[in-house]
């Protein structure tokens, strides 16, 4: 394993040095702070923000909802997840561009919630089966 | 039953467990579902999808700038509208996949104390740059889907160089990680050690430490209730934005950002004429020059007499989406050997429009191909989609199918 390791060290440092020296060679300077700030702007709004209120959410369905029912919550959340985090930019971008681009013509909003809707639809008939076979075996 | 790693595979699972003392306030991180286990299988689709992104992405940088040797091939037609479909389809996937990758992790940001060594603080700066350059490649790529590009920097050559340094940062975290790689892989989801900010081998719980335990209980979500909510969140997301690229699935594009059927002729338009300051009057006297060793014009009665050969050229774009389309104009190969150019020559094609790629060069298969459009599914072309004349060639790049053509140039 350690070869292995070494190998994939190696080669991921010549990877990395050379993306970091083409961006120095090919982008202006005071573009590249520009880059750097986004970057480290990316880092700390995920770790300080992003983070921070997931875990407080998590924390809070912890506190408030029992064992049975979270667990479908916490799958209708995490599976909407992905279909905010891409629906969003494109609810505050809709109608934005020239209507020959056919970019972004649709009702996002409309969409989203349309899709998020199949989603709790979906946990909400898992948890009542699951609440519905529980009782069938007196253990709810 | 639980795999308990060896001390072979784990070479420093074998360290003594003791945890650091630390303050009371630190945060703690005592939930059951985020595991080695969990992130390893994670982690092991991330890098599926950043190969298939950076193999897709440089497939799209070469439609900037191909070697001579190595010239774009006219074949397969559909060629480029389906790597770029993919590495659209892929970015947007890995959004929410990394997102989610990250959740698994967090609790390591807090290992106590935060700067234990100078391999801690080294691999706390790599993680930073793993971490930055991803989110930001992957969501300013989303953005340039979106056309919108509210960050001061040309996309284009950012976008490809810090490719690498995504690639370069993630094979060097894989070589850190490779000894937990394999115990998460290689543990039953729900068997593996419980990753909180507790190194394992400071952690005398975990498995590595303790033997072999019962799988920890999970009274909320399971390992592999994440997982399949995970998987079934960012198929719905590919499911429904595909559709901009595989137009069968575009009626059900909810997150589709393009809807190619709806544009004009057919066909949607990257760069309007208003942004390429193009107009009625700028064209009123319109010809084509062609320059070569016999230059000579083309007035706009005599190439539309000329437009004569038919294709069926499949449009494909940087921003992911593609629609077939039937073309008809003049064979760029024909006006280029009457300016005493060959099937050989390099030939450059130059728009009057403003801004945006206004040159592109084409030689090889392509040239041999490529039409000088006039018309488009039957239509003559629309001042959006380059009318007077357009260059189109199978397996081409849209923003390099060059509209507004006024000069052609056998270099």
């Amino acid at each position: 394993m350690l070869i292995w390791r070494l190998v994939l060290g190696i080669l991921g440092v010549l990877v990395l040095v050379y993306g970091l020296v083409n961006l120095g060679l090919h982008i202006p300077g005071s573009t590249l702070v520009w880059v750097a700030v986004w970057l480290v702007a990316a880092v700390i709004i995920h770790h300080g923000v992003v983070s921070p209120a997931v875990i407080g959410v998590s924390v809070l369905l912890r506190r408030l909802v029992p064992d049975r029912g979270r667990r479908y919550l916490q799958a209708a959340l995490i599976a909407a997840v992905p279909i905010l985090v891409i629906g969003i930019p494109m609810i505050y971008r809709q109608g934005s561009q020239p209507p020959s681009m056919a970019l972004l013509l649709q009702n996002f909003t409309a969409n989203v919630g349309f899709l998020l809707g199949l989603i709790a639809v979906g946990c909400l008939v898992g948890y009542a089966v699951r609440v519905a076979r529980d009782r069938s075996l007196g253990r709810g | 039953m639980t795999t308990t790693p060896t001390s072979s595979d784990q070479p420093n699972r074998t360290a003594v467990p003791f945890p650091r003392a630390r303050p009371r306030w630190w945060p703690s991180f005592d939930s059951t579902v985020r595991s080695t286990a969990l992130t390893a299988r994670l982690g092991r689709a991330l890098a599926i999808a950043i190969s298939l992104s950076f193999l897709t992405g440089l497939l799209s940088y070469y439609q900037y700038v191909p070697w001579s040797w190595l010239p774009l091939p006219a074949s397969p037609a559909w060629g480029y509208r389906l790597t770029q479909g993919v590495h659209v389809a892929t970015g947007i996937a890995t959004i929410p996949l990394l997102l989610i990758k990250l959740w698994s992790i967090y609790p390591n940001t807090f290992r106590w104390p935060p700067f234990r060594s100078v391999r801690r603080v080294v691999e706390l700066l790599s993680l930073v740059i793993l971490v930055g350059s991803m989110l930001l490649q992957l969501v300013t790529g989303f953005l340039r889907v979106l056309n919108w590009l509210p960050f001061p920097w040309d996309f284009v050559s950012v976008h490809y160089y810090l490719a690498y340094v995504v690639v370069g940062s993630v094979l060097l975290h894989i070589g850190v990680k490779l000894p937990d790689i394999r115990y998460g892989l290689q543990t039953k989801l729900a068997a593996g050690d419980v990753l909180t900010e507790v190194p394992w081998n400071e952690n005398p719980d975990s498995h590595s430490n303790a033997g072999d335990l019962p799988a920890p209980v999970t009274p909320g979500i399971s390992r592999r209730g994440v997982l399949t909510a995970s998987a079934i969140g960012i198929a719905a997301v590919v499911v429904t934005s595909i559709g901009q690229a595989l137009n069968p699935l575009e009626r059900i594009g909810l997150l589709a950002p393009r809807q190619p059927s709806l544009g004009p002729q057919g066909v949607p338009v990257s760069r309007t004429a208003e942004e390429a300051r193009v107009s009625a009057a700028t064209i009123a006297d319109w010809t084509l020059q062609v320059d070569g060793p016999r230059p000579y014009t083309l007035t706009l009665a005599e190439v539309e007499e000329q437009a004569a050969a038919e294709a069926r050229i499949p449009v494909g774009a940087v921003e992911g989406w593609g629609i077939n389309a039937s073309w008809r104009g003049l064979r760029l190969l024909g006006v280029v050997e009457r300016a005493g150019g060959s099937a050989d020559s390099r030939v450059r094609v130059t728009s009057l429009g403003v801004g945006g790629i206004r040159r592109s060069q084409i030689f090889g298969p392509q040239l041999t191909r490529a039409l000088l459009a006039t018309h488009l599914n039957g239509e003559r072309l629309s001042l959006d989609h380059g009318y007077p004349l357009r260059l189109v060639a199978p397996n081409r790049a849209e923003v390099h199918s060059i509209k507004w053509i006024t000069q052609i140039e056998v270099l």
